[in-house]
């Protein structure tokens, strides 16, 4: 598979804004903190016997102790069709994504008409509604209602006119700015004026570098960002050589 | 830290290097005797040691502390092992030819809707049906199966000296010596503390055994399903896999230990209706490992399997890699015994290690890649979820999970794989940062489950 390097940069604010939890998720993939705090048992248990592993086994004989799991995220827990043992629990009704145009799995795009055509902005919105609901509220997975809606339906045009144009503008307008100061300054500098810049080597190969700078580096977040992805993606690898780095310094000692 | 380049030698007439021809043998003198070894942990792994090196003519000991014992495993194994290992159909419980994916949003993604059922399935089997045939063959070729735990392991201060290794058996403390030790004890292996090879980040994987109703059995005879998403795993995927006559319904984290029954409550709550009248039969646990130990060999010990920290990323798969990892030490001890008369540290990083490494690490490298893209946000899952979709994608998955060979396809489908991977990810990234947006303007934030 090719490498994501675009996407890849913009994952790390967006997961560091997230529920706490997960910002731990970043530190302790970096450090190598052992919280197998589940499985302290140790194997000394003699031989032949079992359960140094955490194992209980719960001879269970009704339904209630899969029932008492479920109320703690219950949702539509009357469809769900155990229900006779399980009156004694309260159960948290939450309500599942409903919205009129939601229809059979997928965004009736009927109702999304403007002018004779599909408002492909509003069904954006509305599915971003949506997965902020359920990231909230997560549903059940169902046979009889499947999700069908998948992002490819969205045309690749509309994409580009609400999320890469914008950008674009912004960032074309920096790369102009700078440009523009630094003919200005160069040519102060050397009297060299535009069209003689452009026939040196050295400065268009600054001016390669400001255009792929500006496009890599938006906000000062991201250079910090750049560092820590190139810091992730070696450091599987370097687990795995760590076995060849000690023979290498042991064969200098 | 150990680098005792321990050569053991024996008084041999010649010192060859590593070897062009199987017919040249080395003459071994008569006051010299077989190399013994000692497998410890008689899982996969360390049964296909045992089995090469009692190949190999080599006087070996397999150590297993709980020969009927049932492990926590989702027991999958590529459809490659049952002829790489020969392994006879009759130990296979079920088929499973139809995988469903679903993403966050609950959007399925059935795979194998491309593909034929007859030649593309996952082979469930329960482990100690595996295992114990496994262990049956290495006693057929000639191992001595030992039912003890192997509770200290003396490291020889020369190299002419064994490793002393004290075991409990049948209620009493007995000592062996062995010149080569397999270290196959899993992933909390007592062999590789003893001979400090470091330590590895870890997973767990939690799991309850469900047993349905026939009705609802029905519906997984030869389905698995795989949930995504933040509220059932944060960096894994939660999983029901049909077992012989139950379910196995868990999930796995890195990072979320402590949440480890929450995640599994709201698996429950995706899940939904189809675990409905189940009654859960046992509730298990295990680390898994998620990148090999720093030091793999030390002296004359060799750790394979999940004690050396085979497991790949993404899919977290072993027991393929356990079984092969054995074998490849046990042929490579052989080799080293065969060929030059001794086995020592260099010989097995060279003979095992770095063959093994050539061999695998590309993959365990790759499936890296997949769980650092796909994995770690839910706009990743989703991406994932949308690709699994395709039939390009599903048939190369199957091809490089069920044969373990990491093929390139044709370059111009290698391309627009590659263009539609972007496309899914960019698309579910913008919505991801889209719902952020939103969050702020709205002042909510989700609440822990």
């Amino acid at each position: 598979m090719a490498s994501f390097s675009p996407p890849l940069s913009s994952t790390l604010p967006t997961s560091l804004n997230r529920v706490h939890f997960s910002r731990r998720n970043w530190l302790c993939f970096l450090q190598k903190r052992n919280q197998s705090l589940f499985l302290a048992k140790s194997i000394e248990n003699g031989a032949g016997n079992v359960n140094s592993i955490a194992t209980e086994e719960k001879r269970e004989s009704s339904p209630v102790a899969v029932a008492e799991k479920k109320e703690e995220g219950a949702k539509k827990a009357e469809s769900l069709g155990l229900n006779g043992t399980v009156s004694t629990s309260v159960k948290a009704e939450v309500p599942s994504f409903k919205d009129e145009r939601w229809v059979g799995g997928t965004w009736d795009l009927k109702q999304f008409q403007k002018g004779g055509k599909t408002d492909w902005d509003a069904v954006i919105d509305a599915e971003v509604r949506r997965r902020k609901w359920l990231q909230d509220n997560p549903e059940a997975s169902s046979n009889n209602e499947p999700v069908v809606f998948d992002t490819s339906i969205i045309p690749w045009w509309q994409w580009i006119k609400r999320f890469h144009l914008p950008e674009a503008e912004l960032l074309n307008g920096r790369a102009a700015m700078i440009g523009f100061f630094m003919a200005y300054f160069v040519d102060s500098l050397t009297g060299a004026g535009l069209v003689d810049q452009m026939g040196n080597f050295f400065c268009k190969t600054l001016l390669f570098v400001a255009v792929v700078g500006v496009l890599f580096v938006r906000k000062n977040e991201d250079i910090e960002n750049i560092k820590k992805l190139i810091e992730e993606s070696t450091f599987y690898d370097k687990q795995w050589q760590a076995t060849w780095q000690d023979e290498n310094s042991s064969d200098k000692n | 830290m150990a680098s005792i380049t321990s050569p053991f030698l024996i008084p041999s007439k010649t010192k060859t290097k590593t070897c062009y021809s199987r017919h040249r043998h080395l003459t071994i003198t008569a006051s010299s005797r077989p190399l013994r070894a000692a497998v410890i942990g008689g899982g996969p792994a360390g049964a296909s040691a045992a089995i090469s090196l009692a190949n190999a003519n080599i006087t070996t000991f397999l150590f297993e502390r709980n020969p009927a014992g049932s492990k926590p495993c989702g027991g999958a194994i590529p459809l490659c092992m049952m002829e790489e290992f020969s392994l006879p159909p009759s130990l296979i419980d079920r088929h499973v030819s139809k995988f469903l994916l679903l993403s966050p949003s609950n959007l399925p993604s059935l795979f194998s809707r491309h593909l034929s059922a007859e030649s593309h399935y996952i082979p469930m089997l329960r482990r100690e049906v595996l295992d114990s045939f496994l262990r049956e063959r290495a006693k057929e070729k000639g191992a001595v199966v030992v039912p003890g735990l192997v509770t200290g392991i003396k490291v020889p201060g020369s190299d002419k000296e064994p490793y002393v290794i004290r075991y409990t058996s049948e209620g009493s403390i007995q000592t062996i010596e062995a010149d080569v030790i397999v270290g196959a004890d899993g992933a909390n292996s007592r062999v590789a503390r003893e001979i400090g090879a470091g330590e590895y980040a870890t997973a767990i994987a939690f799991q309850e055994r469900i047993r349905l109703p026939p009705s609802a059995m029905s519906y997984y005879t030869d389905l698995a399903e795989m949930y995504l998403g933040s509220d059932v795993s944060p960096d894994f995927y939660a999983w029901v896999f049909p077992k012989c006559d139950h379910v196995a319904v868990g999930t796995g984290t890195v990072s979320s230990k402590t949440s480890i029954k929450s995640l599994q409550a709201s698996l429950h709550a995706r899940a939904g209706s189809k675990l409905a009248g189940g009654t859960v039969i046992r509730v298990e646990a295990h680390p898994i490992p998620e990148h090999p130990r720093p030091r793999r060999v030390v002296g004359r010990v060799a750790l394979v399997g999940d004690a050396a920290g085979y497991v790949t990323k993404c899919s977290g798969e072993g027991i393929y890699f356990a079984a092969k990892s054995g074998r490849l030490c046990g042929e490579a001890i052989g080799r080293l015994w065969r060929e030059e008369g001794k086995v020592t540290e260099a010989g097995l990083k060279r003979e095992y290690l770095k063959k093994w490494d050539d061999e695998y690490l590309g993959m365990f490298r790759f499936l890296d890649i997949l769980h650092k893209v796909f994995y770690m946000d839910d706009a990743g899952k989703e991406a994932l979820t949308e690709m699994c979709a395709d039939a390009y994608v599903q048939k190369r998955t199957f091809e490089c999970y069920l044969n373990k060979k990491m093929t390139v396809g044709p370059p111009w489908e290698e391309m627009k794989l590659a263009w539609r991977t972007v496309g899914s990810m960019m698309r579910n990234r913008l919505l991801g940062k889209e719902v952020e947006k939103l969050r702020k303007l709205e002042g909510s934030y989700p609440s822990i489950i």
